[in-house]
């Protein structure tokens, strides 16, 4: 599979042959705490000042390496198709090779740090319970009414929410019963078969 | 095999694991240790720099640390949860291969709070609102726009409920009359 890189993102890569070997290994290493920490504009200053470009010339390059890195990354692309890729936009063979090793060594990061940019549901944090008998009501003494309370804490996007649920002992089995029925389905054969082929 | 203090079911894989990790300390410094995880139970500060210079003799790795801690929480409020005497966690912890010098020592300083950690445990469970008090108000309606002469008493209540949730006081205001008042007492 092959990147397609558009006029704009060729524009930004364009800066790269004319400031040399080392400022690569500088905007590489820029790009990749973009991803990591967010932008970083002293830092882009800074670098303008040391290789003596404009601010815009290194941020677009960051930007560009940015792009590359991140699409390379999440497809997985081969070594070949990388070449092949960078190949459209002209460079010398030793910035191609730079920019490649700059793509192998950080592969593995960079899809980490993508991987947790898909939306999340609610997760599990803690579970409270309390276990009542109610004895008597106002309508009614002399009862035995059993009921579990249940105080459920979820977390989404660091933002702590507590559901609070009620349930008499019988129905409480019962999705005891369905949620083991649930996990009982992985250990059937068409689960079983998945799981094999996906390893 | 069932273990009491696991609520009569069988002591989780990690808590055997780390059994072996708490025989490596000496015993006189496990019950320091356990001094400490103690009071962290009991919802005072727990000093950490304390329990790393108890530690540093064993050798143990930051991980094994906070294992340790973990392991040692874990026995102690669930003892106290599953209400079983000192005596009867020491011979289950032999049991599970901790040391008996190392179990009496951890017994002791769990005999010494049993009480405390469980009237702590009793006031940490679930509990959806509390009442914290009652204010109230008795008015004598004289007269109002409808009617000239009204007398008739109004009574005021003010609930300060704390919330479970948000911590803080919920005021929940109402305005009864003097029927309604009676039923409410009768």
């Amino acid at each position: 599979m092959l990147l397609v890189l558009s006029e704009e993102q060729k524009a930004h890569l364009g800066c790269l042959p004319r400031a040399g070997g080392a400022a690569v290994g500088e905007l590489g290493r820029l790009a990749l705490e973009l991803l990591r920490r967010g932008a970083a504009p002293r830092a882009c200053e800074a670098a303008a000042r040391k290789l003596n470009v404009g601010v815009d010339t290194v941020q677009h390059g960051v930007e560009g390496l940015t792009y590359l890195l991140t699409e390379s990354s999440k497809l997985m692309i081969s070594e070949a198709d990388f070449q092949d890729s960078i190949h459209v936009l002209g460079f010398s063979d030793e910035l191609n090779k730079l920019l490649l090793q700059l793509y192998l060594d950080n592969r593995k990061e960079v899809r980490s740090i993508l991987g947790e940019l898909t939306p999340k549901l609610p997760s599990y944090h803690n579970l409270e319970w309390r276990l009542d008998v109610q004895l008597a009501s106002r309508s009614l003494r002399q009862q035995i009414k059993p009921a579990v309370t249940i105080k459920l804490h979820l977390n989404q996007h660091e933002d702590q929410t507590a559901q609070v649920l009620q349930t008499d002992p019988s129905t409480l089995l019962h999705l005891i019963q369905q949620l083991e029925q649930a996990l009982g389905e992985m250990k059937t054969n068409h689960c079983r078969r998945i799981v094999r082929n996906m390893k | 095999q069932r273990f009491r203090f696991c609520g009569d079911l069988d002591c989780p894989d990690w808590v055997l694991a780390e059994i072996s990790t708490l025989a490596k300390i000496s015993s006189v410094k496990l019950k320091l240790i356990c001094a400490q995880v103690l009071r962290d139970l009991l919802g005072e500060a727990m000093e950490y720099e304390k329990i790393l210079k108890l530690t540093s003799d064993a050798k143990l790795e930051s991980g094994d640390v906070k294992a340790t801690i973990a392991v040692l929480g874990f026995i102690l409020s669930s003892a106290a949860k599953h209400n079983v005497d000192g005596e009867s966690l020491s011979s289950e912890l032999q049991q599970l291969g901790l040391p008996k010098e190392h179990a009496c020592g951890l017994c002791r300083s769990y005999e010494e709070k049993q009480s405390s950690l469980q009237d702590r445990l009793r006031a940490c469970s679930l509990r959806l609102s509390q009442l914290g008090s009652v204010g109230w108000r008795v008015d004598y309606t004289l007269s109002s726009s409808e009617l000239q002469e009204v007398n008739e008493p109004l009574v005021h209540l003010s609930f300060q409920l704390r919330d479970g949730e948000h911590s803080g006081m919920v005021a929940v205001p109402m305005a009864l009359s003097a029927d309604k008042f009676r039923v409410l007492l009768a």
